[in-house]
């Protein structure tokens, strides 16, 4: 195991997880001095039931301060603002966040203003701008994968000003993140799948990318092991209960990891065509994980073999000679993808050509694959990807990830 | 691993492990709101080297540093009331303690009453209640440490105060500091670590967050704790031992499968004998009476201890017991290199009957006293009741 010259690691979440990890929050804001949570969500996550289950398991222990299920998919300045009146106008000494990243991002928002009487979010932006603990915050993730129940960041965006701020403090962090096998058992089959996929592209980005330390290891290494496991019966089966609690600690795993080691190039390119075409995050991170791999397979070689183990077990691990371990880790994510798209009758796209939109539209046409490759240089997540990418390496992967072929590697340019 | 039944987990510190480690305070401490910290050490225990290592590392930072070096092993109340009385008066702002054991014992006890603002600190008791988080506490153990700095325990007066929030927030881990001086110190908080991590490790309640610490722990100790006795100089085992020393504070604040750590506490408050030299002792019967039990993830410690191709090639059936041999091995080469250095039994620790009366009288009052005592005996400790 590699002690790095210098490394930083940090998560100072409290992890409470079972199926009934709900009914011990009552107990938990006690312990934090808390009794009056505002309760943030969306609409969608209202609309499926899982409001009310975090309802019953409360209201004997807590006085609910508020219900808010108005947080737009794409978190807004003017929501968080008015959130944060409710929490004033209603006394709260609490906020509960169940959903997706939008709803985490805009309970971090909100914190932030109710915790620094701010009156303009903008002044806290930025890294460090933060330098106090912040009132309680519980994230109940409703999605298995985005792993944002343990991340320091928050984006929240201006609608008015055109403006997108980034927040990035460890006083972000949730208190307590609840991972309840409830929160996740109604998930549709092809959305488990891609958050699913996007948790494991955490975990293993984690693994190779340049800020990995010997604890984000252990995270990836766990979480491999989970997902690869679990993701596919779970898809294949959604009432199973252990393995939605499974998966939901799984992308809770892969969440620190990757948050403290960073990630790379499956990143970039996904985040630049998630802005580019509209593409939901999961499916990019599915289709372009095998290509990120094989990216940086020259450089990153023996590391991504040792990923064979935790995910195929000793039997393969030890019949496949070293050499050949970290291509066989590729084909093994590409057959849970290929696994996948059955299960989901196709819903799960293996490549981005097959991505379609809710008319049976292709989202991502060949032409405007140049265009993502351009967009990703302007992404930070390549700075911690171990080989250097430039323009031609973005279209060529994302060529290959198009079409569905295996990366040309001969073709890269090795820095 | 089983995590059908539920299961928490926390790990309040952040670490920062490496070259340099020490300049990056005054940002770390900016980050808390802090610019005037109160450093609690002891010039006997740590070292005056270490004191002006870690000052001179405030450079030009501008900070106002408080200086409290005299710590020692038989500190109490009375001391913490005094720090606490420098600490009000300086109006200081975060607590370093430097060094390990008793001087952070000690700097987590302040931190409890400067945090919770106690008029005279020598009221504070275990029952003491510690409901909200308490203010910043850095720790910057040097070689010397129990592995019990990083956990949520602080032991005065052979009393221990338990709370998550006695744990630090910040850990720094400086190569400069963590080198070993002599080989006997390193293996004593390397053993420790490695016994209480171990049975965490084996647990059947386990669970992956608590996993991921225990296993990075144990690896590091298994791959350097050797180098690190031999050399005593080496900076980069040195820092990997302390490391693991560190992550086993998390782990074993967040497991209740303590056997070989309790053990260990109760001769270290009643006799003073180093934790790491009761479980390097304990280790065999616990793990004999572990394997008795049926218990399967004793197996797993040949992958994380003779590494994934060991394990890959023994056939199941050999693997619980090339796993112990992996755990004799290892242990065997630390004691041999220590030439007798380190006791094997009670008897060689020198602890006189009248102590290990004491001793037993406290492992008596345990819930599982009897089975604890079952132990000790395996390790020549006295039968008589």
């Amino acid at each position: 195991m590699i002690l790095p010259d210098y490394y930083e690691f940090c998560c100072r979440v409290k992890i409470v997880a079972g199926h009934d990890a709900l009914e011990k929050i009552p107990a938990l804001l006690a312990e934090m001095g808390s009794k009056k949570p505002l309760i943030i969500t969306d609409k969608g996550v209202a609309a499926a039931g899982l409001v009310d289950i975090v309802v019953n398991a409360l209201k004997d222990g807590v006085t609910i301060g508020g219900i808010a299920d108005n947080v737009p998919p794409d978190s807004d300045l003017k929501v968080v603002n008015q959130l944060a009146g409710l929490y004033r106008d209603n006394a709260c000494d609490a906020i509960i966040a169940v959903g997706g990243g939008s709803v985490m991002d805009t309970a971090k928002g909100v914190n932030i203003v109710v915790s620094e009487n701010a009156t303009d979010l903008m002044a806290f932006s930025g890294a460090g701008a933060l330098n106090r603990r912040l009132k309680t915050l519980v994230a109940i993730p409703t999605t298995a994968g985005t792993g944002s129940e343990v991340t320091l960041v928050a984006v929240i965006k201006d609608h008015e000003k055109h403006l997108k701020m980034a927040f990035t403090s460890y006083f972000l962090l949730p208190s307590v993140s609840i991972l309840d096998s409830r929160m996740t058992m109604t998930m549709p089959p092809f959305i488990t799948a891609m958050t699913g996929m996007d948790a494991l592209s955490h975990a293993v980005e984690g693994y190779y990318c340049l800020q990995k330390n010997p604890l984000s290891d252990a995270h990836s290494l766990a979480a491999v092991n989970m997902i690869h496991h679990y993701l596919p019966t779970v898809t294949k089966n959604p009432a199973d209960k252990d393995g939605r609690l499974a998966m939901a600690v799984s992308a809770c795993l892969a969440g620190i990891s990757f948050s403290n080691s960073m990630v790379g190039m499956v990143h970039n390119l996904g985040h630049a065509t998630g802005s580019v075409c509209g593409v939901p995050h999961g499916i990019c991170m599915a289709i372009l994980l095998p290509y990120g791999l094989e990216y940086n397979m020259h450089k990153r070689g023996d590391t991504i073999g040792e990923l064979l183990l935790p995910m195929a077990g000793e039997d393969v691990y030890l019949k496949t000679s070293k050499a050949d371990r970290a291509d066989k880790v590729v084909s093994l994510i590409r057959q849970m993808n290929q696994d996948l798209n059955e299960i989901t009758g196709g819903r799960h796209a293996r490549f981005f050509s097959e991505i379609k939109d809710r008319d049976g539209k292709p989202m991502v046409s060949r032409e405007i694959l140049p265009e993502i490759a351009k967009a990703a240089l302007l992404d930070g997540a390549t700075i911690y990807n171990p080989e250097d990418s430039d323009y031609e390496d973005n279209l060529l992967v994302l060529e290959a990830a198009w079409e569905g072929k295996p990366l040309d590697r001969n073709k890269i340019k090795k820095g | 691993m089983n995590i059908t039944n539920g299961f928490a987990f926390i790990c309040p510190f952040k670490t920062n492990s490496g070259n340099k480690a020490l300049e990056h305070l005054p940002v770390e401490l900016a980050g808390f709101n802090a610019f005037k910290p109160l450093i609690i050490t002891s010039r006997q225990l740590a070292g005056w080297r270490a004191i002006s290592t870690l000052k001179n590392a405030f450079g030009d930072s501008g900070m106002t540093l408080g200086l409290f070096d005299d710590v020692t092993q038989t500190a109490d109340l009375n001391v913490v009331e005094q720090i606490r009385d420098i600490f009000v008066k300086g109006q200081y702002d975060v607590i370093i303690a430097l060094g390990g054991g008793i001087i952070v014992d000690v700097a987590k006890i302040v931190n409890l009453a400067v945090s919770q603002k106690v008029a005279d600190a020598c009221q504070l008791s275990p029952a003491t209640a510690i409901r909200d988080p308490l203010g910043p506490l850095v720790v910057i153990p040097t070689f010397a440490v129990n592995g019990m700095e990083t956990s949520k325990y602080a032991v005065l007066s052979g009393k221990t105060f338990t709370s998550v929030h006695l744990m630090p927030d910040l850990v720094v881990l400086d190569p400069r500091l963590t080198r070993a001086k002599d080989g006997k110190t390193v293996a004593e908080a390397g053993i420790a670590a490695f016994g209480r991590t171990l049975e965490a490790y084996i647990a059947p309640d386990k669970n992956p967050f608590m996993d991921a610490y225990a296993f990075t722990a144990m690896r590091f100790i298994r791959e350097n704790l050797a180098l690190a006795v031999k050399k005593r100089c080496n900076k980069k085992e040195s820092l990997a031992v302390a490391n693991a020393v560190a992550m086993s504070g998390c782990v074993i604040s967040n497991t209740d499968q303590n056997v070989l750590h309790r053990l260990g506490q109760v001769f270290q408050n009643t006799v003073h004998v180093h934790p790491g030299v009761i479980i390097g002792m304990c280790l065999y019967p616990l793990l004999d009476d572990t394997m008795k039990k049926g218990n399967s993830l004793v197996s797993n410690l040949l992958l994380l201890l003779g590494g994934d191709d060991k394990y890959a090639a023994m056939p199941e059936a050999g693997r619980t017991g090339a796993a112990l041999r992996e755990v004799y091995g290892f242990t065997y080469e630390i004691y041999s290199m220590l030439k007798g250095k380190m006791p094997q039994t009670i008897r060689e620790a020198g602890i006189p009957q009248y102590l290990m009366d004491d001793v037993l009288e406290v492992i008596n009052q345990e819930p599982d006293g009897t089975y604890l005592r079952t132990v000790i005996d395996r390790v020549g400790g006295s039968t008589k009741a």
